[in-house]
């Protein structure tokens, strides 16, 4: 069964690399895969691992506390089915975390967009200087990333340079590396990434030693792409052609309004979660849902057709839903693995097999490329205990640089390359001949820098 | 605390009811009320931060099913009719008699009910009065007891619904008793409705014209241009019924099967019109039925649901139920007390609590609380549109107002509610297993 789900997960991977080519849309293979996973996984027999699994038991646990004297009528067979359920139910709710996240982000960034918000920004960026242009996005992006978190950045950013870049060609080139200064950027601080805020309310890593040690490998990872592109990128910025303006709303006014506004709301979504201690998502929510009122109540002389353009609802119908779906069937493949524990087992090989832990953590990296980051690193984190590997070990801080960086390689490694790649359409194949490369480049020459600060400062 | 998250639900639901005249978007104040009844609860109550967390990931996940759903559903047939697919049911309905052509519908709808679903079949019953009733005052009316009789015709199969589904997985009811007993409430449920409008109602069906509706034209298709009409319906309706068999075979929850459906039609709706290209494709696939897909309503379902999980996590509702029953004793009146709330807050919370406030120990399976239960959460949610998910797809849909809908609707709505009602307390003597 196992061997039969990671064949389907293959299949319904190259599907979404060859959309172009095999003419069918990413979403729809997406899905599918993420179906046919767990319905191969509902309906096998269970296997000896799972049956033998700390999960399993865990979950054995739980439902004893519930049924208390009616578990024992419960079969083999049902139990299992349950344990399934309960473990897809378990990943749905991580997973729709992340999706109306990204739905609310998106958003309010259109309805700014749609307000003409972004001009008040872009209308301060002056160059026409393609190279010049590129290295202020980058570092924009990567300090706005170690506070925010790389989605709602890469997110905002994109938005950004579609004012600043009529040219779409070169526009592209932009939206890859703002995937990269999205990710590097988050690497370095607990706040900015899912992964390292994992490893940090898990103790693994404290804040001042992993931005002290973390900093210079970050800027490496996005400085080698970016050095890279500023030999080798040609062409210009373009100007605003007429047909790239004609859909656009006219301005209504507003525009710095939800600008404030907007950008606000993203903000606080962090100071939210610490207040409140409920999830991003709720945070993100109360910002869309406040905007959406702020909406509907500046434009009091539209007539209602009109209006509809400029409030959240209008937002909400140009947002791009496929990619939303896109991700859950990602997620939910993803999902599948890592609960028939297909991802331990692999982590689990790797170590077996290879022994240096500096060279499993970079493969790790590598592999989060393929699929999600937060799963392997969970499975990291089960796999090393902190007894032996205490707070601010070198693992726990490569781990965290390699899970955070390594999704620039593929599009599809990271939240931020998944919704960079809906709004812009961006094919899979083409990320991966002109950008993986140089994200590559980036993320080994990050990887040795922070080896060698580790050799310097003698922790080893 | 309790009181503020109250007093906050409460003004969140009228600022929903007259979205109208305050013009702020019902959506908008679903999400505001739903977010700031948690974050109250999160913030000063004395339950540990960790529990509130893991009761509202919880609620969150079951939410999530419920939408993923509705999307899912709400895409497939939105592609059906991008394909104009329903014009082939459509065309064999000929009659001009809006009274007829109303028991047509609400017959189809009552039954389609029982099998699918309440949600998928008021979305397919209101594209296909779409495309039959242009006339929009008379297609309201079509609407409001599309809903009616949706919710009716759930609450007598043991699948047709969620909270009769609840019952009888939990083993409160049984197949076979609930369906004998409760068809007659449930047909008499709406065909009181129907019969009153069979009398009041005026107005013509109306004819299709091409100013009538400027945004549903370019959604329409060419049909010289896209072919596939036919092998759309069927895969669209054939991936819709077969969702409840998919939960049959693989245990595996109900979006799954819909997003299994959905991924399926989409595949097929990119392959079936290989000559046009990708600009004109884009409108005949499923990436272009999303783009029509009323998004907003998914979010103030959200925002809805969240509110009412906040409640029932704080034990409101729970201390509610018990409240009544303390205060009135009949089981009789409090169950339909609960039936008519149902219409304020979601059905399932209600039928949970009351499925923890009576044991099987005093109430075996088949007794008549149950099926009563079974009757009055089904249907009570016809009484206001958002107390049924039915009710509020269909409001999404065709934009109908609540108070609109209060109007109009819940009155009969109401006298179907108790006609039903009294049908089943004079009838179960008869039927029931259990006095």
């Amino acid at each position: 069964m196992e061997t039969l789900v990671i064949i389907v997960f293959v299949i319904g991977y190259l599907a979404i690399a060859l959309e172009h080519s095999i003419k069918i849309n990413k979403t729809a293979s997406a899905i599918l895969t993420g179906v046919i996973c767990w319905t191969l996984f509902a309906v096998a027999n269970p296997t000896e691992s799972i049956l033998n699994s700390s999960q399993f038991a865990h979950f054995l646990d739980g439902l004893k506390l519930d049924l208390a004297d009616k578990f024992s009528t419960i079969g083999q067979h049902e139990l299992y089915i349950r344990f399934v359920g309960s473990e897809l139910s378990h990943h749905l709710s991580s997973i729709s975390e992340i999706l109306f996240f990204l739905m609310g982000a998106m958003t309010i960034v259109e309805l700014v967009d749609a307000h003409h918000g972004f001009r008040f920004i872009t209308d301060r960026i002056k160059t026409e200087n393609p190279k010049s242009l590129l290295w202020i996005i980058c570092w924009v992006t990567f300090f706005l990333s170690s506070v925010l978190d790389n989605l709602t950045t890469a997110i905002v950013m994109v938005s950004l340079i579609r004012k600043l870049i009529p040219n779409k060609e070169m526009r592209l080139f932009f939206a890859g590396m703002i995937v990269i200064a999205a990710n590097a950027g988050g690497a370095w601080t607990p706040i900015g990434d899912v992964t390292t805020t994992m490893l940090w309310i898990g103790g693994q890593i404290s804040t001042l030693s992993i931005m002290k040690v973390m900093f210079i490998p970050s800027v490496i990872c996005m400085l080698t792409p970016l050095i890279y592109l500023s030999f080798t990128l040609k062409g210009e910025i373009g100007k605003a052609s007429e047909s790239g303006a004609k859909h656009k709303a006219p301005d209504v006014g507003g525009g710095l309004l939800m600008l404030i506004l907007g950008i606000g709301a993203l903000m606080s979504v962090p100071i939210f979660k610490t207040l409140t201690h409920l999830p991003p998502y709720i945070g993100m929510l109360f910002g869309l849902g406040i905007l959406w009122v702020v909406s509907e109540l500046i434009h009091p002389e539209l007539d209602e057709a009109v209006k509809k353009n400029y409030t959240a609802a209008g937002a909400l119908s140009r947002i791009d839903v496929p990619s939303v779906l896109f991700f859950l069937g990602i997620l939910l493949a993803v999902g599948s693995l890592e609960s028939m524990l297909t991802l331990e087992h692999f982590a689990g090989y790797l170590a077996q097999t290879i022994g240096d832990n500096r060279i499993i953590i970079t493969l790790i990296g590598l592999l989060s490329a393929i699929v999600d980051n937060v799963p392997l690193v969970a499975a990291s984190m089960g796999m090393y205990s902190l007894d032996v590997y205490p707070m601010d070990h070198l693992i726990w801080e490569y781990l965290a640089y390699c899970a955070g960086t390594g999704g620039s390689i593929l599009i599809i490694g990271s939240a931020a390359g998944v919704a960079v790649m809906g709004m812009e359409k961006i094919d899979f194949m083409w990320y991966t001949k002109k950008i993986s490369l140089v994200a590559m480049m980036g993320y080994f020459g990050g990887a040795a820098a922070y080896l060698f600060i580790e050799h310097l400062l003698g922790k080893n | 605390m309790e009181a503020t998250v109250i007093i906050i639900f409460v003004i969140g639901y009228l600022l929903i009811a007259f979205e109208h005249p305050i013009k702020i978007n019902k959506s908008a104040t679903a999400i505001v009320t739903g977010v700031l009844c948690w974050t109250i609860y999160a913030l000063f109550s004395e339950t540990p931060i960790e529990h509130i967390i893991e009761q509202l990931k919880e609620h969150f996940g079951e939410i999530s099913e419920i939408l993923f759903f509705l999307l899912g559903a709400m895409t497939i047939v939105e592609l059906v009719d991008g394909y104009e697919g329903f014009r082939i049911i459509t065309d064999r309905i000929k009659t001009k008699n809006p009274k007829t052509l109303l028991w047509i519908i609400c017959s189809i709808t009552f039954f389609l009910s029982a099998i699918l679903d309440n949600l998928t079949t008021a979305i397919v019953m209101v594209s296909l009065v779409r495309k039959l009733v242009p006339n929009r005052d008379m297609r309201l009316f079509f609407v409001g007891l599309i809903v009616i009789a949706a919710n009716a015709g759930g609450a007598w199969s043991p699948i047709g619904d969620v909270t009769t589904t609840m019952l009888w997985i939990g083993g409160q009811i049984s197949s076979v008793n609930i369906i004998k007993t409760l068809i007659l409430p449930s047909i008499v449920c709406l065909v009181i409705p129907l019969l009153y409008l069979q009398v009041t109602l005026k107005g013509e069906l109306g004819h299709a014209s091409a100013g009538n509706e400027p945004g549903q034209i370019n959604s329409h298709a060419d049909p010289a241009a896209v072919r596939g009409a036919k092998t759309m319906l069927t895969f669209g309706v054939g991936g819709l019924i077969s969702v409840p068999f998919f939960k049959t075979i693989t245990h595996l929850p109900p979006y799954i099967g819909m997003l299994l459906a959905l991924g399926i039609i989409w595949i097929v709706s990119e392959l079936l019109n290989p000559h046009l290209n990708e600009a004109e494709k884009k409108r005949y696939t499923a990436a272009g039925a999303l783009s029509r897909v009323d998004v907003a309503s998914v979010l103030f379902f959200l925002g809805i649901l969240l509110a009412v999980a906040a409640l029932q996590s704080m034990g409101l509702l729970n201390q509610f139920a018990s409240y009544l029953a303390e205060t009135i004793g009949d089981n009789r009146i409090i169950i339909t007390l609960i039936g008519i709330l149902s219409s304020v807050v979601d059905n399932v919370p209600l039928v949970a609590a009351s499925m923890g406030m009576y044991s099987l120990e005093n109430f075996p399976t088949d007794h008549m609380i149950w099926e009563y239960l079974a009757y009055c959460a089904g249907t009570g949610g016809s009484i206001l549109i958002i107390g049924s998910a039915a009710g509020v797809a269909v409001m999404g849909m065709e934009k109908i107002d609540f108070i609109w809908y209060l109007k109009k609707i819940s009155l009969l709505a109401l006298m179907g509610y108790f006609a039903g009602a009294i049908v089943y307390l004079i009838i179960y003597p008869y039927l029931a297993v259990h006095a």
